[in-house]
């Protein structure tokens, strides 16, 4: 479990991290999302225990990390941005150094670089020195460390940067699979793999949580609105017009317009359809107003607001009030 | 402590896996071995490492920092010192180890200078006096020892390796000097000056003399200098 409670931190006048709390509990995923300078890092580097806060306190497993930090630093399996290694060691040889840090026992070390070698696919290299490893091999010898002692805390920056796409869904899977039992935070710049992984976000920007809850939570408060998507067939040439028109007529339809990034296929056309706050599931309505007119369908989605949308909606609600923050 | 051993075990492994190190090894022995072809290996002389430990201060002055520049500040530069210093291990311990790993580094480098004084065992008449090279030996690890302090302390201050050597250099220097620089201070500063003044005390060991008091000093100031390398880690926690 990790709990942060009131946490601040400046660097000089500039306050990177200001009144900072939420808590983390074992078996979720939570995404650590913010710009640039926001304040993520600081506050990841706070949780690990590389800064310590000026005001507030962090707690890993109930145990504060500052007044007993080598207990603390234990229990935290810390990947760090961009992974940095040691170029002259080995695979295994980093990995056995890792584990001797954090005081394994030869027999279980020895047990734990297996495993973790294997759950990182990292057999084929395990010979290899690290300066002749790709990022992407890096990032995963990274990981494997961070696993090596099992610790009940995950912390990941960045988790798949550098990883090919298929190396990309493996990693998101092994975190998947590790958050069963583990308290989990990524920090990630990828929306789409804070959604895909997370169950959980936090919002963070000018040193502040903007917001934390699940995606969906989010949105609502955010004032984001699910979406439906149409494709529908314009084969005369005032069909849009009229699609249009019968679809604004449509009860509880706030807004419709061509899709952003919808693909026109011959007569097909994508359209996205905003309903009201407080709108009921206008799937029916929208399918039986479009084929009463003579509109053929051939899809007819909700979507949830994306995080995306929420991201930049919640990061331009929150205008730094002066100072600003760190990375 | 098992943390710190770790630590010193990786750090002297690089050494040797680097070829920084060897050059390092090569360039001392190189000017080592220069003092004793010219300055001791002279037919008809009494066999005495005597001017060999007297100029080991000189010796060790571009050799020990070369070996100490880069312990922390490559660390900090290359960006492994946040995955190093999230694992439990201490300030004082990741220093301790770093700073072992040197000292055992400065012993392999002096190892092969022993041949200087079995070349004159088996040569010379009379063999030289066992005594003046056990001290010389003391001397050139405490002295190295405390070079190497200097080095980690500097280390800690800066990620730039250059900066870390030229900081240690100078202060190497500074020690070396201190007593002559105790003539154009005020009086009230003069004992500081000769008490860290350190060629009186290598002359010493050289002749044959351990005096604890040199023992002491060059012992207790590297571990005050190595406390205060671990508290400017620690430091850096709070920055």
């Amino acid at each position: 479990m990790i709990r942060v409670e009131q946490v601040k931190k400046s660097f000089g006048a500039v306050q990177a991290v200001r009144d900072v709390s939420f808590e983390l509990a074992p078996g979720q995923v939570t995404g650590l999302l913010g710009p640039n300078g926001a304040g993520k890092s600081t506050t990841i580097r706070m949780i690990v225990g590389f800064f310590m806060p000026d005001e507030g306190r962090v707690l890993i497993d109930g145990i504060d990390t500052l007044a007993n930090a080598s207990a603390a630093r234990s229990r935290i399996g810390y990947l760090p941005e961009s992974a940095p290694l040691y170029p002259e060691m080995k695979v295994a040889e980093y990995l056995d150094f890792r584990g001797r840090l954090f005081c394994m026992p030869r027999t279980s070390r020895v047990a734990a670089i297996e495993k973790v070698i294997d759950r990182c696919r990292l057999g084929e290299m395990r010979r290899r020195r690290l300066a002749h490893l790709s990022k992407g091999y890096r990032q995963r010898v990274g990981l494997a460390a961070a696993l090596l002692h099992d610790p009940p805390v995950l912390v990941l920056d960045e988790p798949t940067n550098g990883l090919d796409p298929g190396q990309i869904r493996e990693t998101r899977e092994l975190i998947r699979e590790l958050s069963a039992d583990k308290t989990t935070l990524v920090s990630s710049h990828i929306l789409p793999e804070v959604e895909a992984l997370c169950g959980r976000v936090i919002v963070i920007a000018g040193g502040k949580v903007r917001a934390d809850g699940a995606i969906e939570e989010l949105g609502r408060s955010a004032g984001e609105r699910a979406v439906y998507v149409v494709q529908a067939r314009l084969s005369r040439t005032n069909d849009e017009e009229r699609f249009l028109k019968i679809m604004h007529n449509l009860p509880f339809v706030g807004e419709v317009s061509r899709a952003p990034e919808g693909r026109r296929e011959g007569e097909w056309v994508e359209w996205c359809i905003w309903p009201k706050p407080g709108a009921p599931d206008l799937r029916e309505a929208i399918a039986t107003g479009a084929t009463n007119a003579g509109f053929l369908l051939r899809e007819l989605r909700s979507q949830s607001p994306s995080l995306e949308r929420l991201f930049h909606s919640l990061v331009e609600q929150s205008t730094p009030a002066g100072g600003g923050a760190a990375a | 402590m098992t943390r710190a051993a770790a630590i010193a075990a990786r750090e002297l492994a690089s050494y040797f896996r680097q070829p920084a190190g060897w050059i390092i090894i090569a360039l001392y022995l190189f000017l080592a071995g220069l003092i004793f072809s010219t300055v001791i290996l002279i037919p008809g002389r009494v066999a005495s490492l005597r001017a060999f430990f007297e100029l080991s201060g000189w010796l060790l002055l571009p050799v020990a920092p070369a070996i100490s520049m880069r312990l922390i500040a490559e660390e900090l530069r290359t960006g492994t010192i946040e995955s190093l210093v999230t694992t439990p291990i201490t300030s004082l311990g990741l220093v301790l180890g770093k700073y072992a790993a040197a000292c055992l580094f400065l012993l392999a480098m002096l190892l092969p200078t022993l041949a200087y004084p079995a070349v004159l065992w088996a040569f010379s008449d009379p063999k030289p006096d066992p005594g003046p090279v056990m001290a010389g030996y003391l001397c050139l690890f405490l002295l190295g020892m405390l070079y190497l302090a200097i080095g980690t302390l500097a280390s800690t201050l800066t990620n730039n390796g250059t900066l870390a050597f030229l900081i240690t250099l100078f202060a190497i220097l500074a020690l070396m000097f201190a007593g002559i620089a105790s003539v154009y201070v005020p009086d009230a500063f003069a004992p500081f000056f000769h008490a860290i003044w350190i060629t009186p005390r290598i002359t010493d060991f050289a002749r044959g003399v351990i005096d604890t008091s040199h023992v002491a000093v060059f012992i207790l100031t590297s571990a005050w200098l190595l406390c205060l390398a671990a508290a400017a880690m620690e430091v850096r926690r709070w920055r």
